[in-house]
């Protein structure tokens, strides 16, 4: 049995006095496993990765990373979970004023790695994504597939031992969607853990990993695609 | 790129305010602190001038007894021992303190002005002022003694009391630096919150965050001081070349405005280095509650 290191038990949320998004949600993330979470807009798939990146603090149930309880654990050692995690947000969440170089190499600078090392990782993931010639260039020049992909890079770049990733094929063109889903097989295959959100029917198709389904505030396990030529 | 860029501190509305506000505060800081070791140095040099020096006033009389009863005083002084020296005021020196009392066209020969014998101590011996005073009164009653020592305690307190005021008064101006140090980097992590959260998101710690600040701060502080200081040293010697004019002299000793330099030139390093700290105090009770 593989490891376990992500853990969802009971798990509920609501926005204020809102409506319930979901209710009792459980499952296990184990290392190296690829995960997509598929559901409706606005069926709560982003907040349940919200949850998990701890950006958000769910109203009911627990969740536990690598074996620490996330509820229990001192606000000073949150850091060093996020760590681990890598995250490619909905909205890029890129920092304007940084180039994208800066904007890509900031997880590797605030891990203490000096800046020439983690501007030369920095510089050879972004021409694997296709974004080599914009390393000087600042994110309100992009378009919203660059940023998208410079997003993703920034999420990669440490290999960190569990990614989830936010509709990261959302603004890019199937081509490069194939491409970046490569990308994170590859990213798989050293061991990280992969959950991503999607509504993308042609990459569930193209990519047949297990399925979570939120649906009506509770999460199902669909069965494997069949892999599309 | 420059490590301390994460964050665009550079150009956000506290970065506006806060140096005018340092200025000033260090610039009265500066001056405060600077009266403060004035006051220390004067209080030092009274103490030892009063505590080691006797007067004796020998009243005028129109005979020849005058001088004898000078002769005799002195010769008292001489031999008595924990005296160091026995100097009697020149008459010259008389005319020039009666002057700058009554005027320059006095004619003080008219007044039957009485001889002054200045008596300095051994320091740290300890002198019999009443057995002294006794043996004074014998050669005749009419020779004053006058101890400077039974109203230096009064100028003691007096001196003590100004001096802790200024330094209570440096003191706040610092604990208000600080305050605002404090509440403006709170206005800054406010300003910055969405890029602060998505640093703290891909796993940045509240000490990575708070060095940010704390860098920006210091250069911030250090640059503001260092002008509140300059100015504050330039009032400094506006000063004490106004004193210079009217004749009257500022510095107390030599090494006084040696002092004071230091004064002038660590103030900007020590009130960006609590700076420094305050702001990181901000972000740390921000990140880490």
């Amino acid at each position: 049995m593989s490891e376990v290191i992500g853990e969802l038990l009971g798990v509920g949320h609501q926005y204020d006095e809102g409506p319930e998004i979901f209710k009792g949600v459980s499952f296990c993330i184990e290392k190296g496993s690829f995960r997509f979470i598929t559901g409706l807009s606005g069926s709560g798939k982003s907040s349940l990765l919200k949850i998990l990146y701890l950006g958000l603090k769910p109203k009911w149930g627990s969740v536990k990373l690598f074996g620490k309880d996330t509820f229990q654990i001192k606000p000073t050692l949150l850091p060093l979970l996020r760590q681990k995690i890598g995250v490619v947000f909905q909205e890029f969440n890129l920092l304007d004023h940084l180039t994208v170089i800066d904007n890509v190499s900031l997880p590797l600078r605030v891990r203490g790695i000096d800046i020439k090392q983690s501007y030369k990782h920095a510089g050879e993931l972004l021409e694997w994504v296709g974004l080599g010639d914009c390393l000087k260039a600042y994110p309100p020049s992009l378009s919203g597939g660059q940023k998208q992909r410079a997003a993703i890079a920034r999420a990669v770049i440490t290999r960190p031992q569990l990614l989830l990733a936010d509709e990261p094929t959302g603004n890019v063109d199937d081509e490069m969607a194939t491409k970046l889903l490569c990308l994170f097989e590859e990213l798989n295959k050293t061991g990280t853990a992969v959950l991503i959100t999607t509504h993308n029917q042609r990459i569930l198709k193209k990519f047949p990993y297990p399925q979570l389904a939120l649906k009506e505030g509770t999460v199902f396990q669909l069965p494997i695609e069949k892999k599309a030529s | 790129m420059n490590k301390d860029q994460d964050l665009p501190l550079r150009n956000d509305i506290a970065a506006r305010f806060v140096p005018k506000i340092i200025i000033l505060m260090v610039y009265l800081g500066t001056l405060c602190s600077t009266f403060t070791f004035f006051m220390i140095h004067s209080t030092l040099l009274w103490e030892e001038k009063l505590t080691t020096h006797l007067s004796m006033e020998i009243p005028f009389f129109s005979d020849a007894s005058s001088k004898d009863l000078q002769t005799r005083v002195t010769d008292l002084l001489q031999k008595t021992p924990g005296i160091n020296k026995v100097e009697v005021v020149p008459k010259a020196e008389m005319q020039t303190l009666f002057h700058s009392l009554l005027g320059e066209g006095t004619n003080v020969d008219t007044f039957s002005l009485p001889a002054i014998v200045d008596v300095s101590l051994n320091k740290g011996d300890a002198f019999d002022v009443d057995n002294l005073e006794t043996q004074l009164k014998a050669i005749s009653p009419l020779i004053q003694l006058i101890d400077h020592r039974l109203w230096q305690s009064q100028v003691s307190n007096l001196l003590f009391t100004s001096t802790s005021l200024a330094l209570l008064l440096t003191f706040l101006i610092l604990c208000s630096t600080l305050v605002t140090t404090f509440f403006a980097t709170r206005t800054s992590l406010l300003i910055h919150r969405k890029i602060v959260e998505v640093l703290s998101l891909i796993g940045a710690t509240p000490s990575y965050i708070a060095k940010q600040f704390q860098r920006n701060t210091f250069k911030q502080g250090l640059f503001a001081s260092s002008i509140g200081a300059f100015l504050a040293f330039l009032t400094f010697l506006g000063i004490y070349f106004l004193l210079e004019n009217v004749g009257q002299t500022f510095i107390v000793k030599t090494s006084f405005f040696f002092e004071v330099l230091a004064i002038f030139i660590l103030v900007p390093f020590i009130t960006s280095f609590f700076m420094m700290l305050s702001a990181r105090r901000a972000v740390m009770k921000a990140l880490c509650s």
